[in-house]
């Protein structure tokens, strides 16, 4: 073995450049070599440090006894190491190895050439093996990547579409299911039962008042109370969805009940979780709700018939007292619709003259003469027949078409007694009813005055009928009002007396002509005069009749129907009787007959 | 089916990624076939694209080396790729090893593969972000958690630019960013320019890039200059990248066949 001096002192860079090649000198050579053949992230010193001391670790496994092959391998894997990790790379170092390490080096030898044969041989295949290595675990790591990159894309996704999805099926404010979700669920109950014979309930839920807690603590402090609510009905009925529809309605959805109490104790633990006082933004408040329940088979419905119906419960429990449940009666919401229908269709029949009237005698109990007519409207209805006035004012009160109902009934009333004055000095005068609001109604005295002008119609030939209760609540305008229209000379008859509180002070004040006394009286008197009862009412007849002669004020008994009745009421003193006794109530036709059939000289 | 509005970015590993296509040029291996396609195509169009990236990349290395030893220990890194050899947070703690180095890359692949590679390593970390988007780099929770504006940042943007159009507004980017940068910071600029190129080359270049979602957008020295708009170029200014402060004159020849030119400016007080 020949080598001429140290390896280490031949590799010190300090010292300036050898008189005769050695480590440094083929390092330099080498690093030329590989230099461009791949990326490599180190200076040209670094490089050349690098590949010197990989030259001495050639040189000495090239002269160790036994030759060790494993330095070529360890040789070729810190090449690559390194990231002289290239085809080229290896191919310029085996070139630069074979051409001049031994002879840079100094190294001869009988088996040199042999022996450097083998170590390139092994720089190679530990060299290659390590690049394969590496470019396997880069292959792996970026494959991992990339399945993370596509993981975290497709969760991202997942994610935003899972809070879209939320945002789009919640409200905002209490983070409850809403109206979306609330119908998604309802709907999906109901087109796919888990069996065919399902069942389901629904808690309609409001708040009582709502609005009062925002008008007088502003809407911050509803807010809360709201969010409040919707934790409390979270708790309460946990086994439920809970939505909350919109302003202070709430739902609770309860699947697969077997009967309404199953909805009944869900709807129970409701009101009692909202009527729990809490405190929201510093008050203690407590609030009530109401609450519409519907529960019935899930077969042949529909998500709209079951949120009508507890819309429509709802407004039951409403109006019902609030603070409480109603449960759907399908019998009750028919008879709704029905006077809903009802109601919606009387302005049109007014207009197309629907209505007409009838008129019953009221009749003298001294000769059977008769003296007035009671105008009773009635509804020739195209479908359902002729309907009497008990079927539809109060409808008519609620809408507010009485009023025009009213009017049309005085003037029809009006212009049919001209026409029998017309006909008979002894024509009765036409008692017509007024409703609450024509007595309260500002034009009233002109209506009337009006009509009494183009009719021609003396005005003692008309009386106005106001019940005891429109008596009582008419006070100022209306007061004076009946007091002009009874200056006028219309006769003003007070309608079922005797039924009401009979507070007798506004007969001080109002201009009253005449009591009618309420039939419930008058049917007592059917029975035989021994029976107490019967002698009761007589006696409370005669009492109503005496008070009003001493109030110069004539009595009309309503319900008249025997001889029998007639005959005692005579007896009382009682003026005049009404009721099937005396006629039914008939088309004016009838009247216009009698008139002239009376002789002249009745009248 | 369009993509909703709500949905975030997809992924789609079926088309080359310029970030892959990159490290294929630097003979490594975290590429797909896509990649590899797409890059053959192009060293088909620019045989010595690979070179092109080597040059860029020591560029890279010696910008970092250069300002670590001046001094910098705060990175920024955007369009950093995927990680392969010679990063910076590698190169930067070797002369400093208090550096920070924050990575930002908008490819979602670079920046898992970036997350693996940095998992255990202190002091660097990696962000999801668009260049285009400086704002949201700026604030971003993990870059302000990591890097102290108050102190200087050397922001480096190579071989990102030439994928940004002028309709991105590039120098308005490059404002906000200086901004919020403390004097005495670095901006490391480099970006592929067609000087020096044929027009073949030119238009087979343009071709292999359109078929990935970063079309290029070449700029001349001047376009690379007025990038600096308000930092002090470092001698020896805008060059081609093997001419920035070279190791050994050696490797400087044939510079312009490089296609990047680069440079480095500083923020003055």
């Amino acid at each position: 073995m020949e080598w001429d001096g140290s390896v280490t002192d031949q590799g010190n860079e300090a010292v300036p450049a050898a008189p005769r090649p050695g480590p440094a000198t083929f390092a330099r050579a080498w690093a030329k070599a590989v230099t461009g053949t791949s990326y490599l992230p180190m200076t040209q010193q670094q490089l050349e440090a690098l590949l010197r001391d990989l030259t001495v670790r050639l040189a000495e496994a090239l002269q160790a006894e036994p030759f060790d092959l494993r330095v070529g391998h360890q040789v070729g894997g810190d090449l690559v190491a390194a990231h002289i990790a290239s085809a080229e790379g290896l191919g310029r170092t085996i070139e630069v190895i074979h051409l001049r390490l031994l002879r840079d080096l100094g190294l001869s030898g009988e088996d040199m050439q042999d022996r450097l044969a083998r170590l390139l041989a092994t720089v190679a295949t530990g060299y290659a093996r390590a690049l394969r290595n590496r470019t396997l675990d880069e292959q792996e790591s970026i494959r991992r990547a990339g399945m993370v990159a596509r993981y975290q894309a497709e969760r991202a996704l997942r994610e935003s579409e899972a809070r879209f999805r939320h945002q789009a099926t919640h409200d905002p404010l209490t983070d409850l299911p809403n109206r979306t979700l609330f119908t998604e669920r309802l709907t999906a109950a109901i087109s796919r039962p888990a069996r065919p014979d399902a069942r389901l309930g629904v808690c309609f839920v409001d708040l009582d008042r709502f609005k009062e807690v925002n008008d007088t603590r502003g809407h911050q402090v509803g807010d809360l109370l709201l969010v409040s609510v919707a934790e409390r009905l979270r708790h309460a009925v946990a086994d439920h969805l809970v939505a909350r529809l919109g302003g202070d309605e709430f739902v609770i959805l309860v699947e697969e009940t077997t009967c309404t109490d199953d909805v009944l104790k869900v709807a129970d633990a409701a009101l009692a979780a909202i009527a729990t006082p809490s405190l929201v933004g510093g008050h203690e408040i407590t609030v009530s709700a109401s609450i519409g329940i519907v529960e019935g088979p899930v077969a042949g419905t529909s998500p709209g018939d079951v949120m009508r119906a507890a819309d429509i419960t709802l407004h039951w429990a409403k109006t019902s007292g609030r603070g409480r449940w109603s449960v759907f009666d399908p019998e009750r919401n028919e008879r709704e619709v029905r006077r809903y229908a009802l109601s919606a269709a009387m302005p049109a029949a007014l207009e197309r003259g629907e209505f007409y009237l009838d008129y019953q005698p009221l009749a003298s109990l001294a000769d059977g003469r008769v003296r007035g007519v009671e105008a009773l409207v009635r509804w020739r209805h195209p479908e359902l027949g002729t309907l009497r006035p008990d079927s539809f004012i109060g409808l008519a009160e609620e809408t507010g078409l009485i009023v025009r109902l009213g009017e049309w009934v005085l003037a029809e009333a009006c212009r049919q007694a001209r026409e029998w004055s017309r006909l008979s000095p002894a024509a009765p005068f036409v008692s017509v009813n007024l409703a609450v609001r024509q007595v309260r109604g500002a034009g009233l005295v002109d209506e009337i005055a009006g009509l009494l002008e183009q009719t021609g119609l003396p005005p003692d030939r008309l009386q106005l009928e106001i019940t005891e209760s429109a008596m009582m609540s008419a006070t100022g305008e209306p007061v004076r009002a009946l007091r002009v229209l009874a200056d006028l000379g219309v006769r003003i008859a007070i309608d079922d007396f005797g039924t009401g509180y009979s507070n007798l002070a506004y007969l001080r004040n109002l201009p009253v002509h005449e009591l009618k006394v309420d039939g419930s009286f008058v049917a007592g008197l059917r029975a035989p005069a021994s029976e107490p009862a019967s002698r009761t009412d007589e006696r409370i007849v005669a009492t109503l009749v005496s008070l009003a002669h001493a109030l110069d004020l004539t009595v009309t008994a309503e319900g008249v129907e025997t001889a029998g009745q007639a005959e005692r009421l005579r007896a009382i003193g009682c003026d005049a009787g009404q009721g099937w006794h005396f006629g039914e109530p008939a088309p004016p036709s009838r009247i216009t007959e009698h008139l002239r059939q009376l002789p002249v000289t009745a009248a | 089916m369009r993509r909703p509005e709500w949905a975030p970015e997809s992924i789609d590993i079926e088309r080359p990624s310029v970030a892959r296509m990159y490290d294929y040029y630097l003979g490594g291996s975290h590429n797909f076939a896509v990649d590899r396609s797409a890059a053959q195509a192009m060293i088909a169009a620019v045989p010595d694209a690979p070179l092109m990236a080597q040059a860029n990349r020591a560029f890279l290395r010696r910008a970092v080396q250069y300002l670590a030893g001046a001094g910098i220990r705060q990175f920024l890194d955007i369009g950093s790729g995927i990680p392969t050899v010679g990063n910076v947070h590698e190169i930067a703690q070797r002369v400093e090893p208090d550096a920070r180095v924050v990575y930002v890359d908008v490819d979602p692949v670079a920046v898992a593969h970036s997350r693996e590679i940095l998992y255990g390593v202190s002091g660097a970390t990696v962000v999801q972000e668009d260049l285009r988007r400086p704002d949201r780099i700026l604030n971003h929770p993990e870059v302000r958690e990591l890097l102290d504006f108050d102190e200087p940042i050397a922001v480096i943007v190579v071989a990102v630019l030439h994928f940004i159009p002028d309709s991105d507004d590039p120098r308005g980017i490059l404002a906000s960013i200086r901004r919020a940068l403390a004097p005495g910071s670095y901006l490391v600029l480099s970006q592929a320019t067609d000087d020096g190129r044929t027009d073949g080359e030119r238009e087979d270049a343009h071709r292999v890039y359109r078929r990935t979602d970063n079309p290029l957008f070449m700029r001349t020295r001047q376009g690379l200059t007025d990038l600096f708009d308000g930092f002090d170029l470092l001698d020896p200014g805008v060059v081609w990248v093997p001419h920035w402060r070279p190791d050994t004159l050696d490797s400087t020849e044939d510079a312009h066949r490089a296609v990047f030119m680069g440079g480095v400016g500083r923020l003055g007080d």
